[in-house]
């Protein structure tokens, strides 16, 4: 069952086009990244997906809900933590995310419980009598996530959650998220942060300028669009090795002082293998070898690249 | 619990503090005792209707629909604070509608108007005991006015705060708007006797009409200027709900 499910969605402000019919499938149980640069119209999908804007064409079905119709019915089922800060500037920590809960229904005894249960794995136990109003922006953002999980759901929307938090926070946050998922809860994320992407996400989609450019497993968007790997060679001495690997075809290599050789190639085994053969053949000794896997960043780089061109 | 409950909830939590209950009531006693009283050496007795009210009595009654009006910029406040602490679009990705969000800052100001009201009434109760005739008719007028006039001015201070961008533009527009509603009204001096440009302005202002009903109420005096107050008071809020309530559904996310 898909928990989100949009065809042809769009958003436009008048020649605008925001977001230019996505279609988006949503496993349920998954983490869904959704990548794209600066004004790629990742925010505004998500204020489409949460109902805060009526789309200008397109469906979107919400845990088997039409969002369309009734916007009312699916915001009951989601939580959704949005990238600008939201916060009751006078109200202590510890009261926010009571009140938050009082809001969304929560029984009085299960509030009490969730409370210091989120207070104590968002590390905010120390500063939960302090307003919101005197907290870092980092632990505004950490009440406001975990303020989220006052009220049960079905679907989570994270928008940026982990901006403006420190390292160990961040690492907090990804994991108690994963935790989440294992019982069951469903979550669409973006970021801009890659490897935060690559540690959640089962499925990734990559937006630019309102159109979806690529949807996949991060293993697969690396086995379709990082295919090239990045070989480093560490060579004892320099000995003319630019003139020696003038013939090695497929491939980028640059030097740098001679001793160091980066070789770029979507065909990185057979190219190895004939460089070492150079190599040994000219008694050239090789001091250490690295071969580095495509990150997702490159990928995400190269497809939005590759896209605008 | 009902949502627009639970927003209500949320509100008074939001809004209420020690700071501004006591400022609630340190203010209109430093109006009703301090000004109340020496004021009296230059107005000593007060026509209304059928009686003769002494100047403190006339300044304590007045006082109610001044601290009405005064409490319902919190609608304005709570508006304009969840638009820019983000609370707004968080409320309006939660199980909430706009109109719910609306009714919630029109009932809390109505609360908050209604306590305001039974304060003020219960502190000016000693300087205008004597003159009081309440009964089952003339009760109705003042939780009237205190409902009426509390939708009509949060509604105003809605306007003001969905159509302002900048914190500063915010005070100095409230301010100025509501120094002009308290000032020139019937709230601390009689139309009688002012000059009568001013006396006019009076009624052109939507507090004369609130402190005029919450009079007749506490005084007993009904008749049909009194009436025409209050249809132009039920009207003027009606015409101003509307607009504050198209305003905020209009505001963009």
């Amino acid at each position: 069952m898909y928990c989100i499910e949009t065809s042809l969605l769009s958003k436009s402000y008048g020649d605008f086009v925001a977001v230019d019919g996505i279609d988006l499938k949503v496993e349920q149980g998954k983490i869904f990244g959704f990548l794209g640069p600066n004004g790629a119209g990742k925010t505004t999908t998500m204020k489409l997906l949460t109902t805060l804007i009526p789309p200008t064409g397109g469906q979107m079905n919400i845990l088997g809900i039409d969002a369309i119709s009734s916007p009312l019915e699916v915001r009951k089922k989601i939580g959704v933590v949005l990238q600008q800060p939201s916060y009751e500037p006078t109200l202590s920590v510890e009261k926010s995310l009571e009140k938050y809960g009082m809001m969304w229904n929560v029984e009085k005894k299960i509030r009490k419980d969730r409370v210091e249960e989120l207070l104590s794995a968002f590390d905010l136990v120390d500063i939960r009598k302090k307003k919101n109003d005197d907290l870092s922006i980092g632990q505004r953002r950490r009440v406001q996530v975990a303020r989220e999980f006052m009220h049960d759901m079905d679907l989570l929307f994270l928008d940026e959650p982990t901006a403006g938090l420190d390292p160990s926070a961040r690492r907090g946050l990804l994991d108690f998220i994963k935790s989440k998922v294992k019982d069951g809860l469903t979550i669409f994320f973006t970021t801009h942060i890659l490897e935060e992407a690559e540690y959640l996400c089962d499925d990734i989609a990559i937006i630019n300028k309102g159109k979806i450019i690529a949807v996949d497993t991060p293993e697969e968007l690396k086995n379709k669009f990082g295919r090239e790997k990045t070989i480093k060679i560490h060579i004892s001495e320099q000995k003319n090795i630019s003139s020696l690997l003038s013939g090695i075809q497929d491939c980028k290599i640059e030097y740098d002082s001679g001793v160091i050789i980066t070789v770029r190639s979507s065909q990185s085994e057979q190219v190895l293998q004939n460089i070492l053969q150079i190599l040994a053949s000219n008694g050239i000794t090789v001091e250490d070898l690295s071969v580095v896997p495509t990150s997702l960043e490159e990928i995400f780089l190269s497809v939005v690249k590759n896209s605008n061109a | 619990m009902h949502e627009i409950i639970r927003l209500v909830n949320r509100n008074l939590t939001i809004s209420l503090n020690m700071g501004f209950v006591i400022w609630q009531i340190i203010s209109p006693l430093i109006y009703i005792f301090v000004a109340g009283f020496a004021y009296t050496a230059l107005i000593h007795q007060v026509p209304f209707g059928n009686k003769t009210l002494d100047y403190p009595a006339f300044i304590a009654t007045g006082m109610i629909g001044f601290n009405i009006m005064n409490s319902t910029l919190i609608s304005g406040i709570i508006i304009w604070n969840d638009r820019r602490h983000g609370m707004f679009e968080q409320i309006l990705v939660g199980p909430f509608t706009r109109a719910q969000y609306i009714l919630s800052n029109v009932y809390t100001v109505g609360i908050i108007g209604l306590v305001s009201a039974a304060m003020i009434t219960a502190v000016g109760y000693p300087l205008f005991f004597k003159q009081v005739e309440f009964n089952i008719l003339t009760v109705p007028l003042v939780i009237f006015a205190s409902i009426t006039g509390s939708i009509l001015f949060g509604s105003i201070a809605s306007i003001i705060s969905t159509r302002l961008k900048s914190s500063e533009g915010f005070n100095v527009i409230i301010n100025t708007v509501f120094l002009f509603f308290a000032f020139v009204s019937t709230a601390f001096y009689p139309a009688q006797g002012a000059p009568p440009i001013l006396s006019t302005a009076f009624y052109f202002n939507p507090l004369t009409y609130l402190v005029d009903v919450v009079r007749a109420g506490i005084f007993g005096y009904f008749n049909g200027l009194v009436a025409t107050e209050m249809i132009i008071l039920g009207i003027g809020a009606a015409i101003l709900f509307l607009i504050a309530t198209k305003l905020l559904s209009k505001l963009e996310l």
